[in-house]
């Protein structure tokens, strides 16, 4: 009885471990069903949210979880990026439900599509292409590679230093998908192999120890979702800030309090 | 010798939470009406300290000898 626990206490689990190969390889159906689902999930969700939009009382708990993931991350784009951090919404709280629904997966199923590393790089390169795309757009190609150079530096100093400056800043984006990808492949991969060990640390006494983990897995999944959508604002406000704007509170109102 | 330097990177990786959590409470106990961008900038402060430890152990083995 004790293989009944072996793998995260549940059958399900058991027979998703017995139909792939132990050598730690997702298969491409595993990997599509997986995004299938969470993509019927996420349409379902916003299909229930938007047909709240009709009533003049809004009761549903679904609605009002959305208008609350909305607000945080509006608040979250306007207090990082400024006022004009608006239109970077959308693209943000897409990568916020992905990477939590993701997760959620996670926590019952032994795979899913953040505890798979080609799905994390692939999203760490999409947002530094489309945090470079935002640069170039707002200030130009020269403009957006000047940045790299860091500040101006006079005489001949500028010579030696400035080119060392420009590869370290090159390096630096590099690491940017590195630390993206690997942090959240960590975080939601690690949470499987720790349950593992749990688990196969209880099973002389039949007792599921990985279960417990359970409470840090859920924050896990919280915190990485919310961690990759401010660091995205934090990579956009870098690119994109405006020279001087007046201190404008985040939902547009002057600290006067008005427009 | 993987597991001696996996267990040191854990060492540091718990003594620099030790001091976030240690900052973030003092911070909450002197002002009780920041408790929430506190918490925010706490998690936010983990996630960069988790990061240093999981490259350790997911990065390091790879470079350092298997393939």
């Amino acid at each position: 009885m004790g293989q009944f626990f072996l793998s995260s206490g549940s059958l399900l689990a058991q027979a998703g471990e017995e139909t792939f190969d132990k050598s730690g390889s997702y298969n491409l159906i595993h990997l599509f069903g997986t995004l299938a689902l969470l993509l019927v999930i996420a349409f379902g969700l916003m299909l229930s949210a938007k047909s709240g939009l009709g009533e003049r009382v809004f009761k549903k708990p679904v609605t009002c979880c959305s208008e609350q993931l909305y607000l945080f991350i509006e608040n979250m784009c306007l207090g990082t990026i400024g006022p004009h951090g608006k239109k970077y919404i959308p693209m943000v709280m897409t990568f916020w439900i992905v990477i939590f629904l993701g997760n959620v997966l996670a926590l019952f199923m032994p795979f899913a599509p953040t505890a798979n590393l080609s799905f994390n790089v692939a999203m760490a390169l999409i947002i530094v292409s489309y945090v470079q795309y935002e640069g170039i757009r707002a200030n130009g190609l020269a403009g957006h590679f000047s940045h790299f150079s860091g500040p101006k530096l006079a005489g001949v100093m500028a010579f030696f230093i400035t080119p060392m400056i420009f590869i370290i800043e090159l390096i630096s984006e590099v690491m940017k998908n590195v630390s993206l990808s690997l942090r959240l492949y960590g975080n939601i991969h690690g949470g499987h192999a720790a349950v593992e060990a749990m688990n196969k640390l209880g099973s002389p006494i039949f007792l599921p120890l990985g279960e417990f983990l359970l409470p840090v897995k859920i924050l896990t999944c919280l915190v990485q979702a919310m961690i990759f959508s401010i660091l995205t604002c934090v990579y956009l406000s870098l690119v994109t800030h405006h020279g001087e704007e007046e201190a404008v509170h985040p939902t547009g109102l002057t600290p006067s309090g008005q427009h | 010798m993987l597991g001696i330097g996996i267990g040191i990177a854990g060492l540091g990786c718990g003594i620099g939470l030790g001091f976030i959590g240690n900052g973030a409470l003092q911070g909450m106990a002197r002002q009780p009406e920041a408790i929430g961008k506190l918490q925010t900038a706490m998690l936010i402060a983990l996630a960069f300290v988790e990061l240093v430890f999981l490259l350790s152990v997911f990065v390091v083995p790879f470079l350092a000898g298997g393939k």
